[in-house]
């Protein structure tokens, strides 16, 4: 699956400029170490957390999405450097527990 | 090494500087060439040499050395003797031949030539493919993690594995975090050379108290604050011992820490 088809089949809303990639799995954390030591390349990242930071994490790690759930307002500058890294990042109202379960009902594992 | 000690080793004569015979020197730089003393003398050393002009004593207070040793019995010429009361430089003169002086003075102290060997350093300087500082600021969670973001950047432009590259960039982010987090300021100090990728985060700060305890998963000293931002989790240490080929932490308490990290290419 894409980043494309998953915005499509969730009703993702799009906040970075990015280039639309294959996604690989998935991974559910808020706590950044977590990130770095367990998320694989490609994965998408389901997190609340919106400052700045997340963006460097996501690069590195090489996600290829973060996705904000639970209706989080997310600042201006976590987006502006999302697009400035071409990290995708998405955003939903959905609280993260029932934003995965839909992620498990399109066939989507963590790898 | 005393000066003491060295002119009993050598049997030496002391022509200038009976009253500073407790000096400890550093290092031995055994040359004649005194641009070579200017140009790789280090300071607290004694210089071992055959010539004996002016020219040596000078070259030694340039280089800011302690003493001078002339070799197979040489005598002083001109105002050598003068030039180095006046400028406090111990000179002495001792009947061995270089290769001789330079022998009984490293068996005298295994050290000394460690010391010297380490020297060798400058041929591998050489090798380094390039390197880059970047600078972290304490508490400026604005802008944590952009060194680790730069230093990904420049190795992806090398064009090394990927694989690699993410160990690299994963580790130096825990790293640039703990600084952030627990630091007043530091540095990333990033260096390629054809065998492996060097990255050194030093900062000034707290220290670690107990670097055993730190490296502990889940063990964390970090604020309410720092938690509710998903950092530490007491997870960085460990993440960054699993991402490196080789880690070496040193710390004082009250004064800061350095993290040394190797990667093989």
């Amino acid at each position: 699956m894409t980043t494309k088809e998953l915005i499509e089949n969730l009703n993702l809303k799009p906040l970075s400029k990015f280039d639309h990639r294959e996604i690989k799995g998935v991974f559910v954390s808020d706590m950044l170490s977590d990130v770095m030591a367990g998320a694989k390349s490609g994965d998408i990242w389901v997190t609340v957390q919106t400052h700045k930071s997340v963006i460097p994490a996501a690069n590195l790690v090489d996600v290829s999405a973060v996705i904000i759930t639970s209706n989080k307002q997310v600042p201006q500058d976590t987006i502006e450097l999302a697009s400035k890294h071409s990290i995708a990042l998405l955003w939903t109202e959905l609280p993260t527990f029932e934003f995965v379960g839909k992620l498990y009902a399109l066939g989507l594992m963590t790898t | 090494m005393k000066i003491k000690n060295i002119k009993d080793i050598l049997d030496a004569e002391v022509i200038v500087g009976d009253d500073k015979l407790d000096i400890d020197v550093k290092h031995i730089y055994a040359s004649d060439l005194m641009s070579d003393v200017l140009a790789f003398g280090e300071p607290n050393s004694i210089l071992l040499t055959g010539l004996a002009s002016q020219q040596a004593i000078i070259s030694a207070h340039m280089a800011e050395f302690d003493g001078v040793v002339l070799i197979r019995g040489k005598k002083t010429k001109d105002g050598s003797e003068k030039f180095a009361r006046d400028k406090q430089i111990v000179l002495l003169s001792t009947q061995l031949d270089m290769y001789d002086a330079c022998v009984r003075i490293g068996l005298a102290d295994n050290k000394q030539i460690i010391l010297n060997s380490e020297k060798l350093a400058f041929p591998v300087k050489n090798n380094i493919i390039l390197s880059h500082e970047f600078s972290v600021d304490g508490n400026d969670f604005t802008n944590a993690g952009m060194a680790s973001t730069e230093v990904k950047a420049v190795l992806k432009k090398i064009g090394l594995d990927p694989v690699l590259i993410r160990r690299v960039a994963i580790s130096t982010y825990e790293s640039e975090m703990n600084v952030v987090m627990h630091a007043k300021r530091g540095t990333v100090k990033l260096s390629v050379t054809p065998k492996f990728i060097q990255v050194i985060i030093e900062d000034v700060g707290k220290g670690i108290p107990d670097i055993k305890m730190a490296m502990q998963e889940g063990y964390t000293t970090a604020t309410e604050e720092m938690r509710a931002m998903g950092f530490g989790s007491g997870m960085g240490l460990p993440n960054i011992k699993k991402n490196s080929d080789e880690l070496d932490l040193s710390s004082e308490v009250g004064k800061g820490t350095c993290l040394r990290l190797k990667f093989f290419i």
